[in-house]
């Protein structure tokens, strides 16, 4: 502890010296100074910084930074690259998630229903679950809209009605965003345990998921596929919340770059995370037979839990009171 | 809400920032104009537009917005550069301003002061009623309640007390109608205790250049130093303090590739602008200077025959120059002689060179012979009445020119007559009243030819034992009419006055400092609240720092029950029962005194000075004429039906009679001119000649007149003394004098008519055959390096009571403890005490105080100006990056400054920055409103707090006063700065 | 058609603020939004100079690229306007903006930037010139009326010029030649892609 204090002293000593020196006695640095003939020049900040700051001498300390081009190279990424990525993403995932209903079908229940069920999710997990889908098909149509409206909206609907439509849009996506990352918080929470990836989980992936031909890895709660979505949910939606709120709250986290690196991790991680969703929706609904009712009804039948999570199952008939509808009353471990 | 932060952050004054933006000011404003019929827009009609304006004659459709609206012409009420205002007033609201193109001094320009003072008149924070303190609370009152109370109280003192312990505190910002008749209320109440800014600001400059060449005032004019090609500002900063007049000197610089050299402690906004920089320790104008005219001497780079013609005092001036070789110098003032040689050198021979100065060489215990030592370089080189040369003296409040000129003074009676019994005879001619009637209204005719007190020390002259002051009793009320509290240093002290007082009276726009120092003082009683208009309400003339006097109409009639200075003048007059012979000869319509019959009394008086030629018809050409003027002389064609000839505004001396028609003077003792074109020689004005003892114990005498040199077409070519009907019978020209001239002359002096002079011929014959023969009237003298009389003759340098070279006090004190101006000067005793118990080592760093472009003096009206007072929302102190670092201080961060008197403590933020040197803090003198950490915005009258409060940086100065003028310290003391 | 440019000449700039306050004054500007500032570059350090800086008005403006509902519009005279009718407040100009022209004032309590306001060269907006209703969403329209920006007009050492580009780089260049010094035409190559060579 000691010999740190006084590293620390001597850091602090040399650099009041460095101080010191650089101010030097009050007359002597004066000296031979012609402001005029050594102005500062614009290209050479620009060249330095990429941007020039000064002082200014109202309170709103960003009111200083005099110049940052930077905010080309955004405009690049918003106008060209963001609508690649973005059309890519949503419009591949479309597409694939086309073709492979075209090839393969809704994913049948292969043993039919039993007629027995057994409680996947309990009220609470559903409600959370709904908030939060809901919160996100707003942001992700409003946000959309942000980037994809102008080309393709505004020209159909007109000036007025794409701004009014856009102005609600905004409000909601400002507002929805506290419902939304409580979602994402109590999703986090209320699933963790499920969703700690395993062994299992190398031996679901090595099999495809079961997603070609009429293979059935096994799996615990959530299978590989259904954690990847949780994660993606987690740290995509921790992240859009988190570059959201920088750019809601302007210059409370960051100056004016920070929003610019906001808004583009914001919006492709938002691209990406609104394909995720598109394969999370098709496979919880159409994509494959008995899969909705978990999130719809809260209880799935107990032949789609033999079929898709296997050891789940077992886990809960190996519980006291066993499988049954009326018994899980909490979630699983 | 991007702005909320912000806010936030902003600690106390946040809330009212928060208060603002609640109200969203600005679209609330924009309805309110739209109600009124109006909004934005303007007359197309105004003239010449800049080059670049492309879209003219095609979109004159000025929409009907601007329909209607009638154009004004005001004058700026911030500095004495003298902008024109141009306002657009539309059913009596004043909507808009546009640039005044036609000026030839602002050329359509303004600073941020008079880019927004609109607002100052339209502010829903101004004083709307008279109000009264009653228990502690702010109480409102009528008109007719408050002059009774005020003038009852103020009669029983005078009762009590004598005359004298009335203190009649008026105000630069008052046109010269107005500051003249505060000083004739002052006369006919009976006391010399009438004072103004111009004893805080350029006392020591009306002193000190008036003692060494006649008149103390800027000799050329901003425009002029268009010609320069070489300025040195020396304590100016004229980027923040005179900013229009930058145009005209960035313009030499660029045009005349002139060397522009600022010698300054700080690194100011005027100095990055600057073709070399001097920073220089605070203090050290006068070594600095000698330090120059020793390279100057030593080279041979004087003008000899200048010297030889024009001035007195040269060898006494030698030997004290002699001493301040580089060396001795650089030791005091820490500029290295390598520099000072070339700068000395570029000032001394690339000519004409002009000195630049403001409070950075006035505000000084050695003021006046700061003031001299520039003088005095001025005149070793020849760069004196000529253009491109000269005395450039910035002066800060829009009138105070015109307000010390119209000797709203303690020394003097208008026009510098001075308060000898001559003069009070020639004023008690002028006004038509019996000198007797004015002797009996003083308590003695002793005090009636004394100097009063200055400003600076009021509170000493209420607090002193009564045996201290030399007058019958204390001072016992103060009436303030626009002046700032916060601009007089010492105010821990001041706060103790403002208990002891029986009576205050403020008479102005806003509460100022004065109101809330007041309460924090304890007083629950015994304090009015005049509400008095901005000038931009009243009518009237003022005059610019260069001379020149403008015409101001009146752009709105005063708001809520505010009213015009003249009428309280003439309120308290009626009340005091001398209304009638106080204005006399002066029409007065609904107890409002008719602007212009006061400005034609002032022209029938002010012959000493010249203002006798300015009638308001001539003046109010100039204003209807302005686009006639040229850029760099002022002057109008001589063709021109109404002002042919003239210069702008009639910079005085304007001399004759207004029918004489003289063209005015732009340039003080220019000897190329003939006088009816502006010429004119030094004034000698301390005899004419003077005997000196040689080292032999011989004496011989010497000519005080000017040798072989005269202005251009004089028939009398050398030095001559001022005119009386005496001389002029020696001429023989007494025989062009009229029969009516004569006939006044007699009457002036019906005992001795020869002995009537220039100054006191109501006539003006005297003068107009002075000029008819191409003399100037005062005579031709020398100009004075040795100015005897005044404390210092030839300038020495003294270090500051507060100095942190205590090591140079034995060799350079201050000067000895003395009675001055009616009161005890004991800097002496104090910078003794101060070295002894060891002041500088616990209060390390020089202090020095200054002005911020968005505020002008103590600042109450430009701080309750919401687009000014944006710019700057926080008392701040400046600090270096070394000595921020020794203690801690961060960029931003709260500190405490504390002052070497009173336990003196403030609280700030710091505003770290390579401005000021290693050693020096510099604090801007505007802020008022808090007092030792404590926010004092519940002492104001509810509803006309300003916006911004902050610290004032009187609060720390301390103890300090020039012994000629009575001029306080602000610029140079010690403090210590911790961080809060 | 002229195209109009703000040029502000560092070497005259004092940073007197006068810009600002005219601005205030003739569009009636609310505290807290500050359409045009000053910004001192190596305060107080040899070579320190003040710029004054507002919406530059720039060639293929950034904010008008970037804004979701295309709010903005680009007059004959090049001066970049934008319609407050259809501004939703979403901040993105600011974030493309070189010269942090963009201002939000604050409404609601979070979340809600106003409609963005800045300079508008003193050309009001898209309703009638010299509309109540222009001056009221957006200040005065000096330009309808033959008149440059106010704060151009005003300032206290003519070096912020307002005008024809070519024309007041023109003016620039003449006074770079015959004072033989100049830190350049700040933001012209941002704003403009070009610029003033002496």
């Amino acid at each position: 502890m000691a010999s740190l204090s006084r590293l620390i002293r001597l850091a602090v000593g040399a650099l009041a010296f460095l101080l010191l020196v650089s101010a030097g006695p009050v007359p002597a640095n004066a000296q031979q100074v012609n402001p005029t003939a050594s102005s500062v020049k614009e290209q050479q900040l620009l060249q330095e910084l990429n941007r020039i700051q000064g002082r200014i001498t109202i309170p709103d300390q960003r009111a200083g930074v005099l110049e940052q081009p930077a905010g080309r190279d955004w405009r690049e990424f918003r106008n060209v690259t963001l609508r690649w990525i973005g059309g890519i993403a949503i419009l591949g995932m479309i597409g694939v998630i086309v073709i492979f209903y075209l090839t393969r079908g809704m994913v049948r229940l292969e043993s039919g229903r039993s007629g027995r069920t057994i409680v996947r999710f309990n009220a609470f997990e559903r409600f959370t679950h709904w908030m939060t889908a809901t919160c996100f098909i707003i942001l992700a149509i409003s946000g959309l809209n942000i980037t994809f409206g102008r080309p393709l909206l505004l020209p159909l609907i007109g000036f007025e009605a794409f701004s009014e439509w856009s102005q609600w849009a905004k409000y909601a996506h400002n507002y929805l965003s506290f419902p939304f990352t409580l979602g994402v918080i109590l999703i986090f929470l209320t699933w963790i345990a499920g969703n700690i990836p395993n062994k299992v989980d190398v031996e679901w992936v090595k099999r495809g998921g079961g997603l070609f031909g009429h293979d059935h890895p096994p799996a615990y709660r959530f299978n590989a596929g259904q954690k990847a979505i949780y994660w993606i949910v987690v740290i995509g939606g921790g992240l859009v919340a988190a570059t959201g709120y920088t750019l809601m709250f302007p210059f409370y986290l960051s100056g004016i770059e920070g929003m610019q690196i906001a808004q583009i991790v914001h919006s492709i991680v938002a691209v990406l995370f609104v394909a995720a969703m598109l394969a999370h929706i098709y496979i919880g609904t159409i994509g494959m037979e008995g899969a909705f009712e978990g999130m719809g009804t809260g209880t799935v039948d107990v032949n789609w839990a033999r079929e898709h999570h296997a050891l789940w199952l077992d886990g809960q008939n190996a519980r006291p009171g066993g499988a049954g509808s009326q018994s899980a009353a909490q979630p699983a471990e | 809400m991007l702005i909320k932060r912000t806010h936030q952050r902003s600690d106390r004054r946040g809330s009212v920032a928060e208060t603002l933006a609640g109200q969203g000011g600005g679209l609330d404003r924009r309805t309110f104009l739209r109600k009124s019929g109006l909004a934005g827009g303007a007359l197309a009609a105004l003239g010449a537009m800049p080059v670049g304006s492309v879209r003219k004659a095609e979109a004159a459709v000025a929409g009907p917005l601007a329909a209607g609206a009638t154009v004004k012409k005001g004058v700026c009420t911030h500095c004495a550069v003298g902008c024109t205002v141009t306002a657009e007033v539309l059913n009596g609201v004043w909507i808009g301003q546009e640039p005044s193109w036609d000026s030839p001094i602002n050329r359509g320009s303004h600073c941020a002061k008079g880019a927004s003072v609109r607002e100052l008149v339209h502010s829903d924070r101004r004083l709307r009623y008279p109000m009264k303190l009653v228990n502690g609370q702010w109480t409102r009152v009528s008109w007719d309640t408050a002059v009774n109370e005020i003038g009852d109280k103020l009669l029983q003192v005078r009762e009590k007390s004598g005359s004298d312990s009335v203190y009649w505190l008026g105000s630069a910002k008052m046109t010269n109608e107005g500051s003249y008749l505060f000083r004739k209320l002052g006369a006919f109440w009976g006391t010399n205790n009438t004072d103004h800014q111009a004893r805080i600001c350029h006392s020591t400059t009306v002193t000190g250049v008036a003692n060494t060449w006649g008149y103390g005032a800027m000799t050329n004019s901003i425009n002029d130093m268009r010609n320069s090609k070489t300025m040195l500002f020396i304590g100016s900063n004229a980027a923040e303090a005179h900013p229009v007049g930058m145009q005209h000197m960035l313009a030499s610089k660029e045009i005349n590739k002139a060397n522009f050299i600022v010698f300054d402690p700080r690194m100011t906004r005027t100095a990055a602008h600057a073709t070399e920089y001097v920073r220089i320790r605070p203090g050290t104008d006068i070594p600095v200077l000698y330090g120059m005219m020793w390279h100057i001497l030593k080279n041979g780079w004087e003008d000899k025959e200048f010297i030889a013609q024009r001035v007195y005092g040269f060898e006494d001036l030698r030997k004290e120059v002699e001493k301040w070789n580089p060396q001795e110098t650089e030791r005091v003032t820490g500029v290295p002689g390598a520099q000072l040689e070339r700068v000395a050198k570029m000032f001394a021979t690339q000519k004409p060179a002009t000195i630049i100065w403001c409070m950075g060489q006035t505000q000084h215990t050695v003021g006046t012979a700061n003031v001299r030592a520039s003088c005095i370089a001025l005149l070793m080189t020849g760069n004196v009445g000529k253009s491109g040369t000269g005395a450039n003296i910035l002066r800060g409040h829009d009138n105070v020119q015109g307000a010390t000129d119209v000797g709203l003074d303690i020394v003097t009676l208008p026009f510098y007559y001075g308060l000898a019994e001559g003069a009070w005879k020639h004023w008690s001619r002028v006004w038509e009243v019996d000198y007797d009637y004015l002797v009996s209204r003083f308590d003695d005719k002793k005090l009636m030819e004394t100097p009063g007190i200055p400003l600076t020390r009021w509170f000493d002259a209420a607090l002193l034992p009564k045996a201290d002051v030399a007058q019958k009793d204390n001072v016992k009320a103060v009436f303030v009419q626009g002046h700032a509290s916060n601009s007089i240093t010492r105010i821990p002290e001041s706060l103790k006055g403002l208990k002891a007082l029986e009576l205050l009276v403020i008479a102005d726009p806003h509460p100022t400092t004065w109101a809330s120092l007041a309460v924090e003082a304890g007083r629950k009683d015994g304090v009015y609240i005049l509400p008095v208009a901005t000038q931009f309400e009243c009518v009237g003339s003022r005059v610019a720092s260069n001379r020149s006097m403008q015409w101001a109409e009146q752009i709105v009639k005063p708001v809520f029950e505010s009213k015009d200075d003249l009428e309280v003048i003439y309120l308290m007059a009626k009340k005091f029962g001398f209304a009638d012979k106080m204005f006399k000869n002066i029409k007065v319509t609904n107890n409002l005194p008719v602007a212009e019959d006061v400005l034609r009394e002032i022209n029938r008086g002010s012959w000493s000075t010249g203002y006798c030629g300015q009638s308001p018809e001539r003046i109010k050409a100039h204003m209807k004429n302005q686009h006639k003027f040229d850029l760099v002389t002022m002057r109008a064609p001589k063709d021109d039906p109404e002002v042919g000839g003239d210069y702008y505004g009639l910079p005085w001396p304007c001399w004759g009679s207004p029918e004489v028609r003289h063209p005015g003077s732009p340039l003080l003792y220019n000897t190329n001119l003939h006088v009816m074109d502006g010429g004119g020689a030094f004034r000698p004005r301390f005899g004419i000649e003077r005997e000196e003892k040689l080292a032999d114990g011989t004496t011989r005498k010497v000519s005080l007149l000017a040798d072989k040199s005269y202005s251009k077409g004089s028939e009398i070519e050398d030095g001559y003394p001022e005119f009386t009907l005496a001389s002029l019978k020696k001429l023989g020209w007494d025989t062009d004098l009229t029969e009516a001239e004569m006939a006044t002359i007699k009457k002036v002096n019906p005992a001795n008519p020869d002995a009537v002079s220039w100054s006191l011929d109501l006539s003006g014959g005297i003068q107009r055959v002075a000029l008819k023969h191409g003399c100037v009237p005062y005579g031709n003298g020398k100009a004075r390096m040795n100015a005897f009389g005044l404390p210092d003759p030839i300038p020495v340098h003294r270090e500051p009571i507060y100095t942190p070279r205590v090591d140079l006090v034995e060799k350079y004190p201050t000067l000895p403890d003395a009675k001055q101006f009616r009161l005890p000067n004991i800097g002496f005793s104090v910078q003794k005490a101060a070295v002894e118990k060891g002041i500088a080592k616990q209060f390390p760093l020089i202090l020095s105080s200054g002005r911020l472009v968005e505020y002008e003096g103590g600042g109450e009206e430009t701080r309750t100006n919401p687009w000014l007072a944006e710019l700057q929302q926080d008392m701040f102190i400046e600090i270096s990056p070394a000595d921020a670092a020794d203690r801690g201080i961060k960029d931003g961060g709260w500190v405490w400054v504390s002052g070497a008197e009173n336990n003196s403590r403030a609280r700030m933020k710091a505003l770290v920055t390579e401005r000021v040197g290693k050693g020096v803090a510099w604090m801007p003198f505007h802020f008022g409103g808090w007092f030792g950490g404590a926010d004092l915005r519940k002492n104001y009258p509810a509803g006309a707090d300003p916006i911004v409060l902050g610290e004032s940086a009187n609060t720390i100065t301390s103890y300090g006063y020039d012994p000629a003028t009575g001029m306080q310290e602000p610029k140079v003391t010690l403090c210590q700065i911790v961080a809060a | 058609m002229a195209r109009m440019k703000f040029l502000c000449d560092a070497d005259r700039c004092i940073e007197c603020n006068a810009c600002v306050t005219a601005c205030k004054n003739e569009n009636e500007v609310p505290w807290g939004i500050n359409r045009r500032r000053v910004v001192t570059i190596n305060d107080g350090k040899p070579g320190e100079r003040s710029i004054s800086m507002a919406c530059m008005h720039c060639t293929d403006a950034p904010c008008q690229a970037v804004c979701p509902v295309n709010c903005f519009y680009t007059t004959a005279d090049g001066v970049v306007l934008h319609s407050k009718d259809l501004c939703i407040g979403c901040g993105y100009c600011f974030y493309a903006c070189p010269f942090g022209a963009p201002q939000y004032p604050k409404v609601g309590n979070f979340g809600s930037r106003g409609k963005m306001d800045k300079c508008t060269y003193c050309a009001g907006g898209p309703e009638a010139d010299g509309s109540k209703e222009e001056y009221e969403k957006y200040g005065a329209n000096r330009l309808a009326e033959g008149k440059l920006p106010l704060c151009a007009e005003m300032c206290s050492t003519k070096s912020l010029l307002a005008g024809d580009g070519e024309i007041i780089a023109q003016i620039y260049k003449e006074r770079v030649m015959k004072r033989g010094y100049g830190s350049g035409a700040w933001g012209w190559k941002t704003a403009y892609r070009e610029s003033i060579e002496s």
